[in-house]
């Protein structure tokens, strides 16, 4: 088993680096921390471009579909390092993986160029009111008449439906069915008549989370479908599927860097930022408690990293991906609560200054991040229903 | 005037599916400040506000008679 980069993927992380260097100015940086980091402005547009232009927006997909055959670790590459400096630039995450494994060619062919030239990007339609951790309990209505589907109903939480240019939407299509049988999922223009969004502001809003904050969505939304009519074309995978492509969907998205440096971060910031500070004498960098917590968070970090290259690997090789991936979505943001706590502990008060107050910590992203972390192991699947597909998928154990 | 079916408060149904400007990619954006609404049994329900809504939701049989 080699751990190491190939001499290519050290070459393609120079190139990055060097890319990022040049044109993820200042100016960039202000845009982004401006408009949050998932609504791109006319500068981050442009500087977009130049990613595509280079081939690293989809480094790993099929070249037929505008990507460049490359592979997992190529794709890890370019999101971490953007990453790194808070600007997100796709691949995983994109809603890509799971049109690749279920899309017919037509979507393929129509969805992964877009999603490389920055012109589609999806807002994740699965949650609702009463159907979040039970995702199976949604009611949201998709009923067929001729070529086309009917919508209605609503979905929670929405985080880029006002950003997005297609919702990923997840409904019930065979209300008769046992509950994850009759479900599909739709891929829906959010131009579509009778689409209506109602934001909900978050705690990260006002004052504003920095770039690069744990879950600093300033924003999210509530999604409405009065009678939305959409072609039966739009269905991605089967009719009554949609469980099954969903989960396949959002475990495959797990992998790569975005999950992996949204828990491990923080650990980095808090270990530079002592080593780069006294704070007025006390020198937190000798102090032996101080220390033995920071050198176990990086112990902890490599876990993380280490369950995260397994799981690419694994993808890579076309193996059976189950609770790999939900044994990662417990351990990494658990891990990041963890950091969280000890630099609270780090800090102390001065951890608490918001990005609006003058006498902030490095923009104030360690006090929002106190209050995104948290999130962490709730979105996008809790912790507990994680423990629940590993004990079925992973232990063999019978469903509760 | 149609009414929260929770607390009873007058509901602006219009003004709650008033559009006040469009998304990024042309979604009819509505004030959060209007309320919110559900679709239960075929029928939209509107609430003042999404407490009253997860009120309902809890127990939709209650409220519908």
């Amino acid at each position: 088993m080699d751990f190491a980069y190939t001499p290519e993927q050290q070459t393609l992380r120079e190139e990055v680096r060097q890319f990022i260097a040049e044109y993820v100015t200042p100016e960039i940086l202000a845009e982004v921390e401006e408009s949050g980091v998932r609504s791109r402005g006319p500068k981050t547009r442009e500087m977009y471009q130049k990613v595509a232009d280079r081939g690293w927006i989809g480094i790993s997909w099929p070249k037929e579909y505008g990507g460049q055959g490359g592979s997992r670790i190529d794709q890890y590459i370019v999101e971490e390092e953007f990453g790194r400096v808070g600007v997100e630039v796709g691949g995983a995450g994109s809603g890509a993986p799971a049109i690749l494994a279920a899309g017919t060619e037509e979507q393929k062919k129509y969805f992964l160029p877009g999603l490389i030239r920055g012109e589609i990007s999806f807002a994740l339609g699965f949650t609702e009111p009463q159907a979040g951790a039970d995702l199976a309990g949604l009611q949201c209505r998709a009923v067929r008449d001729g070529d086309e589907f009917v919508i209605n109903g609503q979905k929670m939480y929405t985080t880029r439906a006002h950003s997005g240019s297609h919702i990923y939407l997840m409904a019930r299509t065979d209300p008769e069915a046992p509950r994850h049988k009759g479900i599909s999922i739709f891929l829906v223009p959010m131009e579509t008549p009778g689409i209506t969004v109602r934001p909900l502001w978050t705690i990260q809003n006002d004052p504003p989370a920095p770039r690069r904050t744990t879950y600093g969505d300033r924003r999210t939304n509530e999604v409405f479908f009065e009678d939305v009519h959409i072609p039966a074309s739009c269905m991605l995978g089967e009719e009554n599927t949609g469980w099954y492509v969903g989960a396949l969907g959002l475990n495959l998205d797990r992998v790569g860097a975005s999950r992996y440096l949204l828990s491990v971060q923080r650990d980095e910031d808090i270990i530079n930022w002592v080593k780069e500070n006294d704070m007025g004498g006390y020198g937190p960098s000798q102090d032996p408690a101080v220390r033995d917590r920071l050198a176990e968070l990086w112990i902890e970090a490599q876990v993380c990293r280490l369950m995260t290259m397994r799981s690419m690997s694994l993808v890579e090789r076309g193996g059976t991906f189950t609770y790999e991936g939900s044994a990662e979505k417990v351990w990494a943001p658990e891990h990041g609560v963890k950091t969280t706590e000890t630099i609270a502990q780090i800090l102390g008060a001065y951890g608490q200054l918001l990005s609006s107050s003058e006498d902030n910590i490095e923009g104030g992203v360690f006090a929002h991040n106190l209050m995104g972390a948290f999130q962490s192991g709730i979105n996008h699947g809790s912790a507990q229903v994680m423990r629940d597909q590993v004990a079925r998928r992973g232990l063999g154990m019978p469903r509760g | 005037m149609p009414k929260d079916p929770v607390c009873g408060k007058d509901i602006d149904e219009s003004g709650a599916r008033a559009s006040t400007g469009q998304t990024a990619h042309g979604a009819a954006e509505v004030d959060p400040n209007m309320g919110t609404r559900s679709f239960h049994n075929g029928q939209w329900y509107y609430f003042c506000s999404m407490d009253c809504r997860t009120k309902f939701l809890a127990s939709p049989n209650t409220y519908t008679g």
